[in-house]
């Protein structure tokens, strides 16, 4: 996304001081520096410029405290299963293992969130900049905020950018991201997660398509036969951005930089990797994520000797989803397709053992129908 | 009498109240901080200041969709 000039990153709409809730509040009560000084050089020592990370009490606490109680937890802030997923890739070495650290401090940890960088201003990975003068958003705005992390993949699937595919029917329905990812699923509630498929109040399809499975719906024959044995974007998604290797280093200046190899458009369908009450189905649709046993060979080699313990190809719920897809115009639209499912030989020799688990065994893809519900 | 007095005593206070606020709400609008970061002419060439000392701050070798 286009950052903003560097003025227009910082200036102020003078309406704030009409905000009922935050128009009391000085600036230099949040960001520090010395209102007094007429020398914008001096007023701004000591300036911080997001009071709400990695610490929102003193910011926002006050007033919002039962948000604030949980914003160490929220994976927006805290990036856990990030971590978790390279410490478990990652060598035992010590001295490995600390380097590894480094390198993440450097590519991984800025790509957080916090009270700020959703409600007052674009997130810092994108170069940062006010929303709107300042004025706090309630509901950070989508484009400006949501995709502005999430863009690659989430918002070019869910506004139908990719050439030759169409964005999903939730956005033709108006639908922006916070209809499903509610604000309670973005401020955590309190609990530790280790993926983000874990979270309780996560958006299921089902908590609005209530009606599938119910005798008068319709296709209900379909639903009901495919319960459990395969996720909804296995029908209803369209084929997805799926990414290469991601290499980090620091150029000769000594700032950070990543390279990501050639990206790739696919759809398939693997065994569900995180099988749980929750993600019962054994079929879903799995991305290819960008990692790679060399993706930290800049700061030290073999940092992820345990590679293989975790896929590359890794649950997937593409957000361009459609009613009518290909891979659900018939049953043998799916049933008996091979080029659908994540077979042996769609994936490179180097990954095979990371991939063992996901992986559709041939005997495994649902056999052609001869019959068909009408 | 005394009604009226009262009265009145209710009608000062509100007043004060009313008047007090608005002079503590928008007290900060005073500040070195609001006056500059409310004027797009003093941010532009306040940036601009710092643009011609601030090197790069992001790495032109990054490539490909993060």
């Amino acid at each position: 996304m286009e950052p903003l000039a560097p003025h227009e990153k910082i200036f102020v709409d003078s309406d704030i001081v009409d905000d009922e809730n935050h128009g009391e509040i000085a600036c230099h009560e949040c960001h520090g520096g010395n209102p007094d000084d007429p020398d914008w050089k001096t007023a701004h020592k000591g300036v911080v410029k997001d009071p709400t990370y990695p610490d929102a009490t003193t910011a926002c606490g006050d007033c919002h405290d039962e948000i604030n109680e949980n914003y160490q937890k929220s994976l927006h802030v805290s990036l856990r299963p990030y971590k978790l997923i390279i410490d478990k890739r990652a060598s035992s070495n010590t001295v490995i293992r600390n380097k590894l650290g480094c390198a993440m401090n450097n590519h991984c940890s800025e790509c957080h969130s916090s009270c700020g960088q959703c409600h007052i201003s674009r997130p810092n990975s994108v170069e940062g900049g006010f929303l709107d003068g300042h004025l706090f958003q309630k509901k950070p705005p989508m484009q400006e905020v949501c995709t502005a992390c999430h863009g690659s993949r989430i918002q070019k699937e869910y506004l139908g950018e990719h050439e030759g595919l169409s964005p999903s029917i939730h956005k033709q329905k108006y639908m922006k991201c916070d209809k499903c990812h509610t604000g309670e699923e973005m401020h955590g509630n309190g609990k530790e997660y280790a993926h983000r498929y874990d979270v309780e109040n996560g958006p299921k399809c089902v908590d609005c398509h209530k009606e599938i499975y119910k005798r008068e719906a319709k296709n209900v024959i379909t639903h009901r036969i495919h319960k459990d044995k395969a996720s909804c974007h296995v029908c209803h998604s369209q084929p997805y951005n799926n990414c290469s290797a991601c290499h980090v280093g620091k150029d000769k200046q000594g700032l950070a930089f990543f390279k990501t190899k050639s990206s790739w458009f696919d759809f398939k369908i693997g065994l569900n990797p995180l099988k749980s009450e929750k993600r019962p189905e054994k079929f879903v649709t799995l991305r290819h994520v960008p990692v790679d046993k060399r993706t930290f060979d800049f700061y030290v080699k073999d940092a992820l000797s345990n590679f293989d313990t975790l896929p590359t190809w890794k649950l997937a719920t593409p957000h361009n989803i459609r009613l009518k897809t290909t891979q659900n115009a018939s049953c043998n639209a799916c049933h008996g397709n091979e080029a659908l499912f994540l077979l042996e030989k769609d994936v490179e020799d180097s990954e095979k053992e990371a991939n063992k688990n996901v992986l559709v065994p041939v005997n495994l893809i649902p056999k052609k129908q001869k019959w068909q519900p009408k | 009498m005394k009604y009226f007095q009262l009265l009145g005593l209710a009608a000062a206070f509100c007043m004060a109240l009313i008047l007090s606020n608005t002079f503590l709400c928008h007290a900060y609008e005073d500040t070195q901080c609001f006056q500059c970061h409310t004027s797009a002419k003093k941010l532009i060439e306040a940036t601009r200041e710092i643009a011609k000392t601030r090197p790069a701050l992001k790495s032109s070798e990054t490539s490909g969709e993060g």
